[in-house]
């Protein structure tokens, strides 16, 4: 580690020391007191400028090289700070979406609201279009100056709290499924837009149903041109699958010490077995940073390939997934005893029941461990693709 | 990847690749010797090119991608300890000799006890076999020795038990020593962990090969979801693994626990990968005249050299431990 980077850490610490909540558990017990929480910790990063580092340059708090980020989440996992559930769709989806895809006037619009705290969603899911996501029927209509958009989307996270949504809608009926896809941006506050939340398994509801009842969104919200909505959403599902991961898979390693807690209070540390797991989780959790790394260095260095943020998603995700179930295990029936989560925690509440189901957020959302083997089988590997035989159900006109 | 590394790689692959699968011994060890694998570690006022741990890492995944024979990774070792030994009279003569490809050895087994080595590439051949004792490296010539070969599942190795008589060059003494038996501890790790991400490259890019080819059901097994997710698989861990590879071959201040976690972690991604192909390749994969079982028999090998993966995840385990209560 650098001189420069031990300052930083020293500074970030400090900081931290100073800024960081410190009751955040006891007041996210209620859905007012994670909004509040979770609004007030993230204007305070912002304030601080360590919300969004890996930003450009241009925008405050932006323009961090990747070893500072790394530093930045270890960090902040290591003083248990919450993770910004409910701005982590606007300052990374939404964000990068619109830095690729924006037009000058979209992004001077957008962005700065960002920074003030505005919440976005994505809106890609729906009931009958997971997986297959180029199957999306959400209806919209261009009429003059506006779009008129009918239909439903799933799955949205943090929809129900949030202002403004990532829509993917089909503008076309007719020829390759992706083809008659549009990208828009919509105001969840227009008229005819019903957010409903759904219960997750925990016991939280962090995603909603949106029922979309012709509301309007102008022409002027849509990114990219129309029937292009399939490319840009590529936008934000690599952000999704690779960009968030640097942030996500350092804190994974800041917060080992959840673990390391756990081991010595259940009075294992020389319990060969328990250090062997911890010892080969922990090795798998460098692996995963040093993927993702080297992911970004070579996406900024312009030498991305089609399906590496496959490749650092389903490392992530299984690596999650081994953090938390050796957290259960250890914890034993403890963990078992049911103790309502902390809304907000993300994923390293230390509810490891909570933990541990929560890690499926990442093996099925975002595209699931399936759909990312099949990506990298066809893409990286170059195996055939399926044949496609089938034909989008009712698509008959 | 760095432009020096791929340089490095495209040129060692080349090399390498030229003789093909398990060469023979002669033709892969005058390979190592004329591209100057030897010399890349060595600094350069000692006549070598002075690459350090990087290109070390290259030349050991692409031994592995090709399972080349030899002792390159002992080799390697002593020539390593020759370097440390600033003081010793005739050692340029000695490293001169060593990179040109006289075979000095040194044992492959963890735990290197003064009195008998185990594991001991090509000591047969050797004029001198490097042991690191209790306070003392030392360099110790082989006529005279006890060596015993041992038979190896694994073809491509050829491993002794060598008990010296003579007391050898001392190349290192009392804290030094310690200090070099680390660094070689390391370097053997790095080498090791190497040679098995490069052998599992390999044998992965042969099983998709024959899922491309292989037909059944009126169709190339490569259309199969089932193997397709088994291979993504692969290719995951295997990056990963890489990734990490890098990392700590590029970072100065990974020590011996931090490299035998990574050649624990490498082996195991061997170890799956090889087993996943023999599977994959149904029956041929299970013949002696098929590639398979040459992999499979190495990523055991290498699974145990260095001390396996018992011992380095508790180390690692117990360095996590230290770590998080800092
Ligand atoms: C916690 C969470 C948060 C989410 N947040 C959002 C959000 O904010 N916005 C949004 O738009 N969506 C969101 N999603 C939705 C998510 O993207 C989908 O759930 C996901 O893409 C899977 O689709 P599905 O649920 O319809 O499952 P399905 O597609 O029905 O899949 C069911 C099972 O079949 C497997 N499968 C499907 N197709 C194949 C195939 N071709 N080959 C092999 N296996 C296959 C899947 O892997 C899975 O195991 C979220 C999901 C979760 C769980």
């Amino acid at each position: 580690m650098t001189d420069a980077l031990e300052t930083l850490r020293h500074d970030v610490r400090a900081w931290l020391e100073a800024n960081a909540p410190k009751d955040w558990r006891a007041t996210c017990t209620s859905h007012e007191g994670f909004l509040a929480t979770q609004r007030g910790w993230f204007a305070k990063l912002v304030e601080g400028g360590y919300a969004v580092p890996h930003w450009p340059a241009e925008w405050p708090g932006g323009g961090q090289g990747l070893a500072e980020q790394k530093v930045l989440y270890e960090e902040l996992a290591r003083a248990d700070t919450p993770r910004l559930l409910l701005s982590f769709m606007s300052t990374y989806h939404a964000a990068s979406t619109l830095f690729e895809w924006g037009s000058a006037e979209q992004q001077a619009k957008y962005i700065p609201r960002i920074l003030e705290g505005e919440i976005w969603c994505q809106g890609f899911s729906e009931p009958n279009a997971g997986s297959d996501l180029a199957a999306v029927r959400t209806r919209a209509e261009r009429r003059g100056d506006v779009y008129v958009v009918n239909g439903q989307k799933v799955w949205s996270t943090m929809g129900q709290f949030a202002d403004k949504c990532l829509l993917l809608v089909r503008t076309r009926t007719q020829g390759a499924k992706q083809a008659g896809l549009t990208y828009l941006l919509l105001d969840l506050k227009a008229k005819g837009v019903t957010a409903r939340p759904i219960h997750q398994i925990h016991g939280d509801e962090e995603f909603a149903e949106l029922f979309l009842d012709d509301v309007e969104i102008p022409v002027a919200d849509r990114l990219g041109d129309e029937g292009q909505g399939w490319a840009v959403a590529q936008s934000t599902l690599l952000s999704e699958r690779g960009l968030t991961l640097l942030e996500l898979s350092a804190r994974m390693r800041g917060a080992l010490w959840r673990i390391a807690d756990l081991i010595r209070e259940t009075g294992r540390e020389d319990d060969a077995g328990i250090l062997r797991d911890f010892g080969r989780l922990a090795t798998r959790i460098d692996a995963a940073c040093a993927l993702a790394d080297q992911f970004l260095a070579n996406r900024i260095a312009g030498h991305e390939r089609v399906g590496d943020a496959s490749l650092v998603k389903l490392t992530y995700s299984r690596t999650l997934r081994d953090f938390t179930s050796l957290g259960l295990r250890l914890a034993g029936l403890e963990a078992q005893y049911h103790e309502p989560i902390v809304f907000g925690g993300g994923m390293e509440t230390g509810n490891w029941m909570a933990d541990f189901m929560n890690s499926y957020a990442w093996t099925i959302a975002g595209g699931s461990d399936e759909v990312q083997r099949n990506i990298i089988s066809e893409r990286l590997l170059g195996m055939p693709r399926e044949p496609k035989t089938w034909t989008l159900a009712g698509d008959a006109a | 990847m760095s432009t020096d590394r791929a340089e490095l790689r495209d040129a060692t692959r080349k090399a390498f690749g030229a003789a093909g699968l398990a060469p023979a011994l002669d033709t892969s060890w005058n390979t190592v010797t004329e591209m100057g694998a030897l010399m890349m570690a060595v600094p350069e006022d000692l006549g070598g090119l002075g690459l350090g741990r990087e290109a070390v890492g290259v030349i050991h995944t692409e031994l592995g991608r090709t399972l080349a024979p030899g002792p390159a990774i002992a080799q390697m070792l002593v020539i390593e300890a020759l370097c440390a030994a600033d003081g010793l009279a005739g050692r340029q003569d000695l490293l001169d000799r060593a990179i040109a490809g006289e075979i000095m050895t040194a044992s492959l087994a963890r735990a290197d006890a003064w009195g008998a080595l185990t594991a001991v590439p090509d000591a047969d051949r050797a004029s001198h076999v490097l042991v690191v004792g209790e306070g003392r490296v030392s360099l110790v010539p082989l006529e005279g020795a006890a060596i015993t070969a041992r038979e190896t599942w694994d073809r491509t190795r050829r491993l002794f038990d060598v008990r010296p008589t003579a007391d050898g060059l001392v190349l290192a003494q009392g804290a030094a020593a310690t200090a070099l038996a680390g660094r070689l501890e390391a370097q053997m790790l790095l080498a090791l962990a190497g040679d098995c991400l490069g052998g599992a490259d390999a044998i992965l890019e042969l099983t998709i090969e024959y899922l491309g080819t292989r037909r059944q059901f009126d169709r190339p097994l490569a259309l199969f979801q089932a193997l397709k997710h088994r291979v993504a698989d692969m290719k995951t861990w295997l990056s990963a693994a890489e990734a990490l590879f890098w990392n700590r071959a590029t970072d100065a201040a990974a020590g011996v626990a931090e490299l035998g976690a990574l050649k624990a972690h490498a082996a195991s991604v061997y170890r799956a990968i090889t087993e996943d192909a023999v599977q994959l390749h149904g029956g041929i994969g299970l013949t002696m005249e098929h590639h398979c079982h040459l992999f499979l028999k190495r990523a055991t090998l290498n699974a145990t050299l260095g001390g396996d993966a018992d011992y380095w995840e508790e180390q690692a385990g117990r360095a996590a431990l230290r770590k998080a209560a800092s």
